[in-house]
């Protein structure tokens, strides 16, 4: 009941809303870099066997590091604020963009490039017009993950100062066990879920706008 | 009689050896791969005349795939020349050099995020074609090929059945109309039934077009079928015999061509003679599904034939019918009998025509033209007047082999 108040409450709406609106900031920033330096990587990744194992190796230590303690390390250097936090977060989502792009270009069918060859394709109409449309469903599964991945560790952002929807759940953790911080921990909980639940509605229609008719599971 | 014979044998090996102009020379072609001892191919040399289906045939493992390969160089020589119609392509661009060699392999790699269309206009898109002119050329292939445009344009390769697949591989190849075709088992992973089927309307096709084809495959009936010129191959491409599959049925150079030729030599003759080029029974007795039963029976009673063979309005075969089935007034035409089984055209092989027969248990092959339309009938006893033709003339150039030898001695 308490929490339909708090719900309720017109000034506690305003607030979830524009935490919303950073959280979804803090969210597609750090992906849509991530995006283009993992594609980056993973294609570098695939090309190349020497630069592959030293590549995924640091995008998989990446994500090991204890978030909390990757957004302490970026404060002495960049500050307090979004700043450290994108940062963070993009190297987060580095992995599975990475990964699933390297897989997803080992994925397509070897007959497939071959013949592309054998027609007398260059390598980088080949890259273009073959492989990245056929690896395509992969690495748009790597992306929705490392979008809900960040949904998630964006949260933590607010402990180094960052805006987003981790300032109502620490507001409500710092003010335990006073009346109203659970609704506080809940409310943000509650967005961030709700958020998920929205991105994955977008990957789903991106997915069916981008992935090829011929290749659509 | 054996000066006849001793000219025609002649004449016959005179045209293995002289074969018309080159399209594809491979001098001293070698491919060693990194870490292993021996040459996966070891120089080769050979020559494939213009217009001509060479077929690369031997054991697994003895360096076809990588002979043909190495042809549009999607596997790079360690040494040697390749030269196409007398340039020397060995430095040349290699994307330049495969928009002008058309590639099919057994895997058939149809792009499976692009229509059909799409994929057969490849090439022409690489060449820049302008819009118009790639679309008309993609329904003509498409046509040639067998699939009907407006069906197939539009669809994507994995809503098409293996045969349909590797249909649509071929038009891509020949999209830009390229002299040369490479291809590697093409027909290899296609049940038996449709891969006669393909081999037959390719070889048709090839009487048109007379592109210069290199065609591997490790089976030495489909290179019999096949091929103007087979080359066996043993390990590291070793050139075992290259002639063609008369002379390698009739003369297998060594024991190695002669194990992997392997027994029923004759029998694979059958599949070296056409069925255009024995003599069809062409009086049979035929009627149109829409003629009046009473004129179709009188002609079967007046005639010396116990069996009459209905065609549909555009002459295709449709049933063999009988006396009693022209009586009855029960059933239509088109219903009565038997079906018309055991159809082949005329670039069928005897084989072909026995096979069809005894799957069909019918005593004859109705034989029809590309259109399906009505040229004759083959039967069982043509096809052993065929068998016996060419044991006379193997019989007559072994005679004529006895005869020469007295003079190899004297010369010797
Ligand atoms: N990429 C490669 N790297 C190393 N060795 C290879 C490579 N490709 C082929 N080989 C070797 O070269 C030899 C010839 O192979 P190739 O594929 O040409 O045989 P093939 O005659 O086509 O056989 P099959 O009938 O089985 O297709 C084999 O011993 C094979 O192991
Ligand atoms: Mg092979």
């Amino acid at each position: 009941m308490a929490f339909l108040e708090y719900l309720s409450d017109p000034s506690t709406q305003r607030e979830l809303i524009s935490q919303t609106l950073d959280h979804i900031y803090l969210t597609a920033v750090p992906v849509a870099i991530a995006v283009v330096l993992g594609l980056g990587l993973g294609i570098l990744a695939h090309r190349s066997p020497q630069l592959r194992s030293p590549i995924l190796s640091v995008v998989s230590t990446l994500l090991t590091i204890p978030s909390l303690a990757l957004f302490a390390i970026m404060i002495p250097i960049i500050g307090i604020g979004a700043g450290p936090a994108i940062v963070a977060l993009t190297l987060y989502a580095l992995l599975p963009i990475v990964r699933n792009t390297v897989s997803g270009l080992f994925s397509v069918d070897n007959a497939v490039i071959e013949s592309a060859k054998g027609m007398g394709m260059s390598a980088t109409k080949r890259l273009w017009k073959i492989e990245l449309p056929n690896a395509w469903p992969v690495m748009l599964a790597g992306i929705r993950v490392a979008t809900l991945l960040t949904v998630g560790i964006a949260a933590i952002a607010a402990l180094v100062g960052g805006p987003g929807l981790g300032q109502e759940i620490f507001t409500g953790i710092r003010r335990i066990p006073a009346s109203g911080s659970l609704e506080s921990l809940l409310g943000g909980t509650l967005f961030i879920i709700l958020l998920a639940v929205l991105f994955d509605l977008l990957y789903l229609a991106i997915g069916r706008v981008t992935i090829p008719r011929g290749i659509r599971e | 009689m054996s000066d006849v014979t001793n000219s025609d044998t002649t004449s016959h090996l005179g045209e293995a050896a002289e074969p018309g102009e080159t399209m594809i020379e491979l001098q001293e072609l070698t491919k060693r791969f990194p870490g292993q001892e021996a040459p996966a191919v070891d120089r080769l040399s050979l020559k494939i005349p213009k217009g001509e289906i060479v077929v690369f045939v031997g054991p697994s493992g003895c360096g076809k795939t990588t002979s043909l390969k190495m042809i549009n160089r999607i596997i790079e020589p360690s040494s040697g020349h390749i030269i196409i119609d007398n340039e020397d392509v060995t430095t040349i661009d290699p994307n330049q050099l495969r928009r002008r060699i058309g590639y099919v392999i057994q895997q058939i790699g149809l792009f499976p995020h692009m229509r059909i269309g799409d994929n057969v206009a490849t090439v022409p898109n690489l060449l820049g074609w302008d819009k118009e002119r790639t679309r008309e050329r993609v329904d003509e292939l498409l046509d040639v090929v067998g699939l009907d445009p407006r069906t197939y344009r539009e669809r994507f390769p994995r809503e098409l059945s293996g045969g349909q697949r590797q249909r649509v591989g071929v038009a891509r190849a020949l999209a830009a109309d390229p002299p040369v075709l490479l291809m590697d088992e093409p027909f290899g992973a296609i049940d038996p039934i449709t891969r006669n089927r393909l081999q037959n309307e390719f070889l048709r096709l090839q009487g048109e077009l007379q592109k210069t084809i290199a065609f591997v495959t490790h089976d030495i009936d489909e290179a019999i079928k096949m091929g103007d010129r087979i080359a066996i191959l043993q390990e590291g491409a070793k050139l075992a015999q290259f002639a063609t599959p008369e002379e390698i049925l009739t003369n297998p150079a060594n024991e190695f061509v002669q194990d992997f030729v392997g027994t029923g030599a004759t029998l694979k003759r059958l599949k070296l003679t056409r069925v255009r080029e024995v003599e069809l029974t062409d009086d049979a007795l035929t009627g149109r599904e829409d003629e009046d039963r009473e004129t179709l029976r009188r002609r079967l009673a007046e005639s010396d034939w116990t069996a009459m063979l209905l065609l549909d309005r555009e002459e295709r075969p449709i049933r063999w019918l009988r006396t009693p089935d022209l009586r009855q007034q029960q059933r239509p035409l088109t219903e009565a009998g038997l079906p018309a089984r055991a159809i082949v055209e005329p670039q069928a092989t005897l084989s072909d025509a026995l096979e069809e027969m005894l799957l069909g248990s019918a005593g004859v092959a109705i034989v029809t033209d590309g259109r399906g339309r009505f040229q004759g009938l083959l039967d069982v006893d043509d096809i052993i007047l065929a068998i016996q033709t060419m044991r006379d003339t193997e019989a007559e150039f072994y005679r004529a082999a006895k005869l020469s030898d007295p003079d190899d001695e004297v010369s010797a």
